[in-house]
């Protein structure tokens, strides 16, 4: 799966889930998991900390030669988002500073709609903001609100995306032993409602 | 001329009208037949609503607008779809769109081009709504919030109710004359369970009534022993943020031995609609703040409730009604406020009413089983007439300087017998099971089909698909071989004789390269079969049914239907000028609307002006 992190530095909690103009968003959350985070919030993508050096999730991801990214604005990372072509992008957007808008949410949210437009369905979706977080895909099991410790959030994208954890990691992932959603053909259910939706023809 | 005024009447039988007017009754009729002219209208193959309404609003054959039938199938999975319209979804953390299926270039599209005003209500395939200049009310292809045709809701005490066809049942208890249940709405796709909106019910014997109490509006709703309640909107809390409003109406069936009561399919509402129903987007919420809320889903008489026999024929009639009374109040609005341009107002009432009273005119209906019919034989006739009476009020806003135009899209007929078009396919040879299936054991959807060595399936109201390579899934038939599958369908098919009545049930199989052209005609059906009167594709077939026997009796209600030859089933076409009478077709409308509106012709367009 591949994974897009919108790491909203000093973006705030009360604002992304609060603000009701923020549709996309909203929508986001509706559909996966996001709370509250403890911990250092720059912290969120340690992955394990070694004597002399600190694994983060961009270079675990690098050194098993997955296409990485980094981005600081919208547009770039749109671009990388519409070639088709990457398996990890991050934005490092700063909210502390405003970014010169006068609305920073409401414009990063109607940011976020055209960027939506460009994901495939295998695609996970963290947003970080300051100790809060959303999280979405396909084969998450948890729905709703949902806190955590900052070093889980890492761990728990992994093994969501399909990667296997790597030893001496910090934080453990929140769908460590769940059973993951899965997609499949036409259920017996999915069954019963075609016949319902088609049936209530008359002619048939 | 300045203004054209079109009133369509859905399956309006050219045969009954003829008969009337014989019996000089259909007074209004007869004098626009007096001041210009009558004649039956060539309806499409096939003869459905869908398919003719937008023959009518593009003037092309079906290849050129990709509506064959209300049905079609996603190549990949060979599952029947709703050919209508589509819920396209580009990935899955954006919202879904609704698409129409019908293509091509609508005639007020021209007009619209043109400066033209065009008011056009209820038009089926034009969900989500054509924008023009004016306004658009879109009519059958609007869904109910659970996203079907219409799914009632039957709510018993009975706990030995089987749930039938396109309905939910809701088995309840009664405490101290309370009862406590909800409405269903929209079914969740993630939890796969079905969103509630509580209702609260207390029952008061003394007056035959109910009070539906809830979070809606109104907060309390009276509902009459046997009558139809007013609305009720509710909302269901679709997710965290997100609530979906709809509206729904009640018939309390019986409260004593055993509480039933009836809920329609729930509508959408006007004023937050979960998609856009007319064009512009407030018109549709102007127009209830007008009239009254009315149905907004393109099937808005209860049939199914009627087909499961949740209530019968004098509740139906009752309901019918009442979308025939807000329909017209809607024709009247607007043509009060009506100066120039195009002005259409279709009432599909008199096609489900005839559907399920056609049985009453035949008393050797299968389905009539011993029922005296006697007491419903009149009930199309006298709708026949309420529909003159309509004509009238129209006609009277039709001055020397508008083009007056009443028509039927296709007639009725009657449906006692259907064939097993996939059986038929499965002795023939057309159709396999996987091994140890034989017909009767495989569900619908094609369950225990086996595509690796199937040539040819049915699905719809009469379409086969070859089972093609490189356009179906698992496609077997190669290019070469087409012909000589379709000729042997052709002629196995062609002359086919019920034998227990010892009559011709199918007249011909037409080949969709030979009915259809256009930039579509690469989606129509490879063939399509032409019943005689009396006959339909059976109850199984359209999903994709195999089951045992060719042919069935149709016992059902619905006991009337046009899709048939058709050859024998075209529409009315009443016109307040001198019109060419020889064979005009749905295909001639649009441009002889757009020529008494000055304005030229589609180039897609392929038939010609009636008045020239």
């Amino acid at each position: 799966m591949k994974i897009l992190v919108l790491n909203l530095q000093g973006a705030a909690r009360v604002k992304l889930f609060a603000d009701e103009r923020l549709e996309n968003l909203r929508r986001l959350m509706d559909m996966g998991c996001f709370g509250e985070l403890e911990g250092d919030p720059r912290e969120w993508n340690i992955l394990a900390r070694r004597e002399s050096h600190t694994l983060t999730l961009d270079e675990f991801l690098t050194q098993a030669e997955k296409d990485v990214a980094a981005f600081d604005d919208f547009a770039a990372l749109q671009t990388k988002l519409e070639s088709g072509v990457w398996d990890y992008c991050q934005l490092n957007a700063s909210f502390s500073t405003g970014g010169g808008s006068a609305d920073p949410y409401l414009d990063f949210d109607l940011r976020l709609g055209d960027a939506l437009q460009h994901l495939s369905d295998d695609t996970l979706l963290a947003i970080i903001g300051e100790s809060c977080f959303v999280l979405v895909a396909s084969n998450n099991p948890i729905t709703g609100y949902q806190d955590g410790s900052t070093l889980d959030l890492t761990p728990t994208i992994l093994e969501l995306a399909g990667y296997p954890l790597p030893s001496g990691i910090e934080g453990r992932s929140w769908v460590a032993g769940m059973e993951l959603n899965r997609a499949s053909g036409l259920t017996e259910d999915e069954q019963a409602m075609l016949r319902e939706r088609l049936s209530g023809l008359g002619y048939i | 001329m300045k203004k054209v005024i079109v009133i369509g009447l859905d399956g309006f039988e050219p045969k009954i009208v003829e008969a009337m007017m014989a019996r000089g009754e259909l007074p209004n009729l007869m004098k626009l037949r007096e001041q210009g002219g009558y004649s039956r209208l060539k309806t499409t193959a096939s003869a459905q609503t869908p398919v003719a309404w937008s023959t009518f609003s593009t003037g092309t054959n079906p290849g050129g607008h990709g509506i064959f039938d209300f049905l079609t199938r996603d190549t990949k999975t060979y599952l029947p779809l709703m050919a209508l319209s589509r819920y396209e979804q580009k990935n899955a953390f954006v919202l879904p769109k609704v698409v129409n299926m019908r293509r091509g270039t609508p005639f007020w599209d021209l007009l619209s081009a043109k400066d033209v005003d065009s008011t056009i209500i209820r038009i089926p395939c034009a969900y989500p709504p054509d924008k023009v200049k004016g306004r658009v009310l879109s009519g059958v292809g609007v869904p109910d919030l659970r996203g079907g045709f219409g799914t009632p809701t039957f709510y018993s005490t009975r706990k030995d109710l089987h749930t039938e066809q396109s309905e939910k049942v809701i088995n309840v208890s009664v405490e101290n004359d309370k009862v406590a249940t909800h409405i269903i709405g929209p079914r969740d796709p993630k939890t796969k369970s079905d969103h509630k909106f509580d209702i609260s019910i207390e029952i008061q014997k003394s007056e035959n009534k109910i009070v539906i109490t809830s979070q809606g509006q109104p907060d309390k709703l009276e509902v009459g022993l046997g009558k139809w309640s007013k609305w009720l909107k509710v909302k269901f809390k679709v997710a965290m943020m997100q609530s979906v409003a709809g509206i729904v109406r009640f018939n309390l069936r019986q409260i004593e031995p055993h509480f039933e009561l009836y809920a329609s399919p729930v509508n959408f509402e006007t004023e937050e609609p979960l998609f856009p129903i007319s064009s512009p987007q407030e018109y549709a919420h102007d127009l209830a703040m007008k009239i009254g809320r009315y149905y907004t889903a393109g099937m808005a008489e209860d049939h199914d409730g009627l087909n499961n026999e949740r209530f019968d024929e004098t509740s139906y009639l009752d309901q019918c009604r009442i979308v025939l009374r807000e329909r017209r109040k809607m024709m009247e609005f607007e043509l009060g406020r009506f100066e120039k341009g195009f002005l259409f107002c279709l009432f599909d009432t008199p096609d489900r009413l005839a559907h399920m009273f056609w049985r009453f005119t035949e008393p050797n209906h299968p389905a009539n089983r011993g029922e005296d019919v006697s007491r419903y034989a009149k009930v199309i006739e006298e709708h026949y007439r309420e529909c003159d009476e309509i004509v009238g009020e129209a006609m009277k806003h039709a001055d020397d300087e508008t083009l007056f135009i009443v028509l039927s899209d296709h007639g009725m007929n009657s449906f006692q017998r259907g064939l097993n078009l996939n059986t038929w396919l499965y002795e023939n040879g057309f159709l396999a099971l996987k091994s140890g299936f034989k017909p009767g054991e495989s569900g619908d959807f094609f369950q225990s089909v086996d595509w690796d060595k199937t040539k040819a399936f049915a699905m719809g109201l009469g379409c086969i698909f070859l089972n093609r390579k490189g356009r179906e899934a698992n496609g077997i038939v190669n290019e070469g071989d087409v012909e000589s599958v379709q000729s042997g369908i052709v002629s196995g098919l062609t002359g086919l004789v019920d034998s227990v009545r010892g009559v011709v049930a199918v007249r011909s199989v037409a080949r969709g390269a030979d009915v259809y052209h256009g930039p579509y005609a690469n989606e129509a059906p490879d063939l399509v079969v032409n019943f005689s009167e009396g006959y339909r594709v059976s109850w199984d077939t359209p999903l994709g049914g195999v089951p045992q026997g060719l042919f069935a009796d149709n016992t059902k209600k619905w006991g009337g239907d046009h899709v048939i030859d058709p050859a024998l089933a075209s529409g009315v076409l009443f016109i307040n000028r001198k019109f060419r009478a020889e064979s005009p077709g749905l295909v001639d409308l649009a441009p002889t609307i757009l020529n008494a509106l000055g304005v030229a012709k589609g180039g897609a367009m392929e038939g010609s002006d009636l008045l020239s």
